[in-house]
């Protein structure tokens, strides 16, 4: 990934926005505590939200320039978004949900493909409402890679999922991340998790970049703190 | 009941149906526009669509005469040029139904619209989908529900519209006279039980739209 | 059947063929002659040719609507004022407009009613505590019941029993549900009713003159026809139906034009 934020600012109730700032490992960890501005953030590289000043650049492309007044559309971005709600439609199944933004040259071969690494495959033709909270996030999750994104965000995606079933999705977050092959900006506040996924972390508070570095750098504080647990758990940092 | 009673619930039934017909597209446009963007005066467009919900109905009617007589430039223009006449038409019941109705259906359609997470026509975005295609495959699926009662509402209030629709149509038996003209005149002539027939199927055909809407409405809450 | 006995006599009397050319003629009219007008109407199509469209409604309403500009070729008005209105704004074609229907004022009582009213002075009466009339100050019927009250001199002593209805038609009901213990309203709509009886009828000359004028329009696109039709409305078979309903038709008036 080369995503380049430069002099981007956004004046949010509680204080302004600001990021300055180049990513360009495989999966960067945002972390930070709740209020910090994260979303915002997302928002502002998608599309969602125009910055008041600064630019947005994603390999090479101008997604953003406030001087200019010129911002790309979200929907010309090439941009996943997947919210901590997950956001699936609810009016529509789990394969519609999967192929909405799907492009139509070789859509069935990718949608068994995506369905595969999530482990989807058996819901593909439910509806939304019976699904559990670790299934939608996959479904979301899937429905973001299917339109072919040049980069995935991923907004505490499983914050609302418990911790035995997080344990499960880490490893398919790794699939994405060396199979598929997709760049991702991975929001939580669960250090474990950047430290198993990321190869570049960022902390983030009051809406300001505040560390820049390795995920075993910028989180040296809180790995002590979980060093046990994560023994104990999910894997090892790179 | 008569051929003539008949003819006459007929066309208000029809006239009715074309006027929903005519405020789809204007009613989804302000009832989104309402919804979803902040503009410039947009507090003035909501009151301005408001408006016929509370001035007197015959109020709206000389406000339209006003402005579709021939005394006036537009009247004028519609006549001459366009070869249209409105007043005393069906054209004109056609239109005092319609502004009559449409102030109801942009209410019920904007809390259909504003009931719809942005998240998801947000998501939809970011998955490719241009604005247009957010509206036609999630906003307007997800308010389905909503504006066909709104839209049922509407119709119920054209269905029983007076007051504008005597003073922009008349009141032309056989030509502009709908249901609600005609029971006006049959009492005013001592026909009473004329007029409590049409009351009558009046009330049924209102009723049984508004039991749909409520009862949409009803089913999208729980 | 009446009418179609009155089809041969216009057909007679008035010496028309089915026209050359048959028109449509626009006639805003007054309310409370659709009844005499629907009859004559029809059988005056059926002579002439000519399809006549009836727009029924209060006669302010109808001369707001031709002040505006919509199609009528003729008006016929419950009210001079309003005639005046429109003559006044060149809306009028000369030498067209012609009065030629009366009304009278009657006091209405409930079918049941055990009042015994014979003249003004009963009409002050304190067992009477709800009095219906049109509006008083915009509906000719208001307008003409007032104008009554206050030339016999009672005016003061019912006006705050007065009960004032959107139309005569309104005052009418009031008496028939026994809502209001008198009214005072036309002879044409008291006839129509079988639920009031008339207590009394206001002598010629005691009440206010009430005349329905008659015009055709200066917008015309048919003058003649309209000439034609405004010409029959005033001949003796045509006068026949208005008197039946109820109207007043003077006398001198009843001659053939």
């Amino acid at each position: 990934m080369n995503l380049v934020l430069r002099g981007l600012k956004l004046p949010l109730p509680r204080f302004t926005l600001e990021a300055d700032l180049e990513l360009h490992g495989r999966v960067a960890g945002l972390f930070g505590p709740s209020g910090a501005g994260k979303t915002s953030l997302l928002e502002l590289i998608v599309g969602l939200r125009r910055p008041t000043e600064g630019t947005v650049h994603l390999e090479g492309r101008m997604l953003a320039d406030a001087t200019a007044r010129r911002f790309v559309p979200p929907e010309r971005r090439r941009i996943g978004y997947v919210p901590q709600d997950g956001a699936l439609f609810p009016h529509l199944s789990v394969r519609q949900n999967l192929l909405y933004g799907a492009k139509n040259s070789d859509r069935a071969s990718r949608l068994v493909e995506i369905a595969a690494v999530l482990e989807i495959a058996p819901l593909l033709d439910r509806g939304i409402s019976g699904l559990s909270g670790g299934e939608r996030q996959r479904v979301a999750l899937g429905r973001a890679l299917l339109a072919e994104p040049e980069l995935l965000l991923l907004d505490e995606p499983f914050a609302g999922v418990d911790r035995p079933l997080r344990g499960r999705i880490l490893p398919v977050l790794a699939r994405i991340r060396d199979e598929l092959r997709v760049p991702m900006l991975y929001v939580s506040h669960e250090p474990e998790e950047i430290l198993a996924l990321c190869d570049d972390a960022l902390r983030f508070e009051q809406g300001r970049l505040t560390a820049h570095g390795t995920p075993a750098e910028v989180l040296a504080e809180e790995v002590l703190a979980v060093t046990t647990t994560f023994r104990a758990g999910t894997g090892s940092p790179s | 009941m008569s051929g003539e009673e008949t003819q006459i619930l007929g066309f208000t039934l029809g006239m009715a149906a074309l006027a929903m017909v005519a405020i789809l597209p204007p009613g989804l446009a302000l009832a989104w526009l309402l919804a979803r963007r902040t503009f410039p005066g947009k507090a003035l467009i909501e009151t301005l669509v408001a408006l016929p919900l509370v001035m007197p109905p015959v109020a709206t009617g000389l406000v339209l005469l006003h402005l579709f007589g021939r005394r006036s430039a537009i009247g004028r223009f519609v006549h001459d040029r366009l070869d249209l006449n409105i007043i005393f038409t069906w054209r004109g019941v056609l239109l005092a139904m319609a502004v009559m109705s449409l102030p109801l259906f942009v209410r019920s359609a904007r809390v259909a619209f504003e009931e719809i997470p942005v998240r998801l026509e947000q998501i939809a975005r970011t998955l490719g989908a241009s604005p247009a295609r957010v509206f036609a495959t999630i906003t307007l699926p997800l308010a389905t529900r909503g504006l066909t009662a709104g839209l049922l509402l509407a119709f119920a209030r054209a269905l029983g519209e007076f007051g504008a629709t005597i003073v922009v149509a008349g009141n032309i038996p056989g030509r502009t006279q709908t249901s609600a003209l005609a029971i006006y005149q049959l009492i005013q002539l001592g026909r009473d039980d004329a007029a409590m027939r049409l009351c009558l199927a009046s009330a049924v055909l209102a009723f049984v739209a508004l039991f749909l809407s409520e009862r949409l409405l009803r089913r999208r809450i729980s | 059947m009446r009418r179609s006995r009155f089809g041969f006599t216009l057909a007679v009397l008035a010496g028309l063929g089915p026209a050359a050319m048959a028109v449509e003629l626009n006639v805003s009219a007054a309310a409370s002659l659709t009844d005499a007008l629907q009859e004559i109407v029809r059988a005056y199509q059926t002579v002439s040719g000519d399809h006549i469209v009836l727009n029924l409604g209060g006669s302010s309403l109808l001369a707001r609507q031709i002040e505006e500009g919509a199609p009528a070729d003729l008006f016929l008005s419950a009210d001079e004022a309003k005639m005046d209105a429109l003559a006044k704004k060149g809306l009028v074609l000369a030498g067209t407009r012609k009065s030629v229907l009366g009304n009278t004022l009657v006091v209405v009582v409930p079918l049941d009613s055990q009042l015994r009213i014979s003249g003004p002075k009963d009409l002050a009466a304190g067992s009477i505590r709800a009095f219906a009339l049109a509006e008083p100050q915009t509906v000719p019927a208001g307008i003409y019941a007032k104008e009554y009250l206050e030339k016999v001199g009672i005016w003061r002593r019912v006006f705050d029993r007065v009960v004032p209805t959107e139309n005569v038609r309104a005052a009418l009901a009031a008496v028939e549900s026994g809502n209001a213990e008198v009214g005072l309203v036309y002879k044409t709509d008291a006839q129509i009713s079988k639920r009031v009886r008339m207590a009394y009828e206001v002598p010629a000359g005691h009440g206010p003159k009430i005349s329905y004028p008659f015009a055709v329009l200066a917008q015309t696109r048919h003058p003649a026809e309209a000439r034609r039709f405004l010409g029959f409305l005033a001949s003796p078979p045509a006068l026949d139906v208005f008197r039946r309903y109820g109207f007043l038709v003077p006398a001198g008036s009843a001659a053939k034009p």
